[in-house]
């Protein structure tokens, strides 16, 4: 019997064989299901059937508001020595500049310009002072924010000057800055990009301060990490959602700030149309022309419907918790 | 806990200290003074070097600079030398011409004087030489005139302002040497039939009366002055003007100081608990009325003070907001996306993203045409229906934001182990709303009741100028487009030590609130 045993031979090629190169590089990985962030941000955002439509509303006032005044521009005062053209309804102004006409659609304002092309132009005024707004708060605040979130030394200091300056009533601050540099579209610009980013940096801060803490971050800090590369890579992508959030309300309270502070009478200039202006002329005559008042005040409030309704479900998507299948 | 708040309030007066400051130094260095001007019809009555001169005489009124103009330094000597007759004596005549010759002013031996005596001081020298027609003639307002100017450092300034922030009224107040019985005492007041503090060379004579309007008992002591206005209420102090009532006269029968005793009475509406110190003499009609020399008064009105009529507006819309928004936002949590959730999102959307003009206009245009409630508050027939449009009007965006928050914190607190726990003991859903959820949910909100409180004093802007309602909103806006430096910067001052203390008193009310919570322990950071 234990002869039989010795007398087995066995092939060394059965027992053990190299493996294949692919096959050792496969062994090495995890096998999961392939992930991209943003990738999967724009699978959530764009299952919700509403998020289509809004982005299909924007892009059309979008292309209308910056195309349609190259060829159609709005000049307030085309028939301002005209005084029966004045204050006219759709029907009536129509008949006044011959028949149907796409720029008299929704009738004339107090001194006979076109509504259709006042808000048009109106609109493109307030995209752009968003953009431009929200973009210049977000960058500044949210860089400021991180390093005075990080630094317990900055910290000190700027929440000395943040409790000053947060106590400053924001109208007053931007009323002297439009009256000292001008209420030109720039200036108006300066005068909420000035202090407008402070806010933001301090809700950034604490988000950062909580974040910072972290054990992940404090191994990063102990593995010898640079302080810079702990923020952009640690902490940054963590609180993308966060920023998106703060996005969706700063770029509609631009557009809403813009028709306040013109309605109060410390807006842009009378040469730079605005809807706020635009608000502002017609709301003493609101119950007797209406068709003056209800367009602009209808263009403000679905832009920044769309804006905020936008940014939030974005900032929904760019949770990777709702990424999961 | 004491250190902690003595610190804290120590730091909040050096920030108010600053922005007044930071205020101080934009409206005062920033903006051109010359549109003060703009509404002035004496500037306008007046031409060539009067009207500078009565520039400079306003920017010294109005706080710019101090200056001394060189006609009333001569007389001032000469009233030394001679006495009353000054203006008779040729030599007083001659120094005050000297400045008519714009050539050979500066020889004259005074001229000199009054140069060196300022220039010491750090004071500019301004000459206005006369204008003259090609006859020779003096123009209208053209004399010459030498004034040494000083302009104000804004640090003067704050300390100026601070300077006369409070003052307290006491007997060495009026300079009178023929009053000589001052005093202090309690006496029984003739027109409220109870007791009063009167004064005797004070500058009120009633420093603390009662009388029958709300808050029943009031004081002339101390007064707190956040400044002046120049241009909207011309020289009156803003303190007055946000706490004076607007409404109409009240006539009463009423008897002056000097009758009382006798059975004469007059239908007037004075308000003898004002009566003031008159440093002039008396008219004949004063000396039978009065027995003494308080003879200034004021007027007794009706209705409500303009900081009254917002901070009514404000805090009914406060207390509907809370009561509203606090119970559907968690209303909404439970029924977490079912419709109630889903059409209170759509609210919250509205009144976030919507400009709050916007939905003003809206709502005002709802309830003018559908419920033909009052438009114009003024104009309400029945005084209690024009309030209901401001105050909704203002609730609306808390009840949004309110609603948001609540919904939040509660769906957050839905989570976590407690609640678990009290499931797992067989509690109601219902009660684990209303006992355990909502209560550490309203954590969050219990910091922001005084600040929402406290708000309803500055105003709302924009509901109160689409309603008209007379109150303290727009008087910020309103110095703003007139310049009205005085106004601005008492509604820094005002606005800010309110936010401070709303701040302040938040905190307290959270530590209370919370016992977690305390507020001396150095913390790391937002929660």
């Amino acid at each position: 019997m234990s002869q039989s045993v010795n007398t087995v031979e066995y092939n060394e090629d059965e027992l053990f064989r190299f493996v294949e190169e692919e096959d050792m590089k496969a062994s090495e990985k995890i096998i999961a299901p392939r992930y991209s962030y943003w990738r999967s941000v724009f699978r959530v955002f764009f299952k919700k059937k509403i998020n289509i439509a809004m982005i299909i509303f924007l892009v059309m006032i979008v292309l209308v508001s910056f195309i349609m005044p190259i060829f159609w521009p709005y000049d307030p005062f085309e028939n301002v020595t005209n005084a029966s053209s004045f204050n006219l309804k759709p029907s009536a102004a129509m008949e006044m500049f011959g028949g149907f006409s796409f720029k008299y659609l929704l009738g004339t304002g107090a001194m006979g310009n076109s509504i259709l092309y006042g808000i048009v132009s109106s609109a493109r005024t307030s995209l752009l002072l968003a953009v431009i707004c929200a973009s210049i708060n977000m960058v500044v605040g949210i860089i400021v924010g991180a390093v005075w979130g990080y630094s317990k030394q900055v910290d000190a200091v700027m929440l000395v000057i943040y409790n000053i300056v947060a106590n400053i009533p924001m109208i007053l601050l931007i009323a002297v800055l439009v009256y000292v540099i001008g209420s030109g579209f720039w200036s108006f610009i300066f005068a909420l990009t000035i202090t407008g980013w402070l806010g933001i940096a301090y809700f950034f801060r604490t988000q950062v301060m909580i974040i910072r803490d972290r054990e992940y971050s404090l191994a990063s800090r102990c593995l010898g990490t640079p302080i810079p590369r702990v923020i952009s890579k640690n902490i940054l992508p963590f609180l993308t959602s966060v920023i998106v959030t703060i996005l969706a309300t700063e770029l509609p309270s631009y557009i809403s700030m813009e028709v306040f502070l013109s309605y109060i009478g410390i807006g842009l200039s009378a040469s730079v149309p605005s809807l706020g202006r635009m608000i502002q002329q017609a709301q003493t005559g609101f119950l007797t022309y209406p068709w003056e008042f209800w367009p602009p005040v209808a263009i403000a409030s679905a832009i920044t419907i769309i804006l905020y309704v936008l940014g939030q479900n974005l900032a929904d998507a760019s949770d990777p918790r709702t990424h999961m299948m | 806990m004491k250190k902690y708040m003595f610190k804290r309030i120590l730091f909040s007066i050096f920030s108010l200290l600053v922005v007044v400051m930071l205020v101080m130094v934009l409206v005062y260095t920033m903006i051109e003074r010359n549109v003060i001007f703009q509404t002035d019809d004496m500037w306008n009555k007046k031409s060539n070097n009067d009207r500078s001169i009565y520039e400079y005489a306003q920017y010294e009124k109005y706080g710019y600079l101090t200056y001394r103009d060189y006609t009333s330094f001569v007389k001032d000597k000469y009233v030394e030398i001679y006495g009353e007759e000054y203006f008779s004596q040729p030599d007083y005549l001659a120094d005050k011409n000297a400045v008519q010759d714009p050539d050979n002013f500066q020889s004259n031996a005074t001229v000199q004087e009054f140069i060196q005596e300022y220039q010491a001081k750090g004071y500019t020298f301004k000459y206005f030489a006369p204008m003259v027609f090609k006859s020779g003639k003096t123009k209208p307002g053209g004399q010459g005139y030498l004034l040494a100017v000083h302009e104000k450092m804004p640090v003067l300034r704050l300390f100026d302002y601070i300077k006369g922030f409070i003052t307290i009224e006491t007997t060495n107040d009026v300079k009178d040497e023929n009053l000589t019985d001052r005093y202090i005492r309690v006496e029984k007041d003739p027109y409220s039939g109870l007791f009063a503090v009167v004064g005797s060379g004070t500058q009120h004579k009633y420093l603390l009366y009662f009388d029958n309007r709300f808050p029943f008992i009031h004081q002339n002591w101390i007064h707190i002055n956040l400044g002046t206005s120049f241009t909207t209420y011309r020289g009156q102090e803003i303190t007055s003007v946000i706490n004076n009532p607007t409404g109409e006269l009240i006539k009463t029968m009423q008897q002056y100081p000097a009758m009382l005793g006798t059975d004469e009475y007059v239908e007037t509406a004075i308000d003898f608990h004002s009566l003031s110190y008159n440093p002039g003499v008396l008219s004949d009609v004063e000396k039978t009325q009065f027995p003494d020399q308080y003879t200034v008064y004021q007027y007794k009105r009706g209705g409500l003070s303009m900081i009254q009529n917002s901070f009514v507006i404000g805090l009914i819309a406060t207390i509907i907001s809370y009561m509203l928004g606090l119970p559907l936002g968690i209303l909404m949590a439970r029924r977490k996306d079912k419709l109630a959730d889903k059409l209170g999102n759509a609210y919250i959307i509205f009144i976030m993203a919507v400009p709050s003009l916007a939905y003003i206009f809206m709502f005002a245009a709802l309830g003018t045409s559908l419920f033909h409630l009052p438009y114009k508050f003024a104009n309400a027939e029945v005084k209690v229906l024009a309030y209901i449009l401001p105050t909704i009007s203002l609730a609306l965006p808390s009840i949004g934001s309110l609603m948001k928050w609540m919904r939040r914190y509660m769906i957050d607190q839905m989570n976590s182990d407690y609640v678990k726990f009290a499931r797992a003991e067989g509690m109601s859903e219902k009660e684990i709303f209303s006992i355990h959820i909502s209560k550490n949910a309203m954590i969050y909100l219990v910091h922001g009741i005084p600040a929402s409180i406290l708000g309803c004093l500055t105003g709302a802007i924009i509901t109160e100028r689409v309603y008209s309602v007379p109150g303290v909103g727009g008087l910020l806006t309103t110095a703003i487009n007139s310049h009205d430096n005085g106004i601005i910067v008492a509604c820094t001052v005002f606005y800010t030590s309110l936010s401070i203390l709303a701040q302040i008193l938040g905190d307290v009310l959270l530590a209370k609130y919370d016992p977690r919570i305390s507020l001396s322990e150095e913390g790391g950071g937002g929660r």
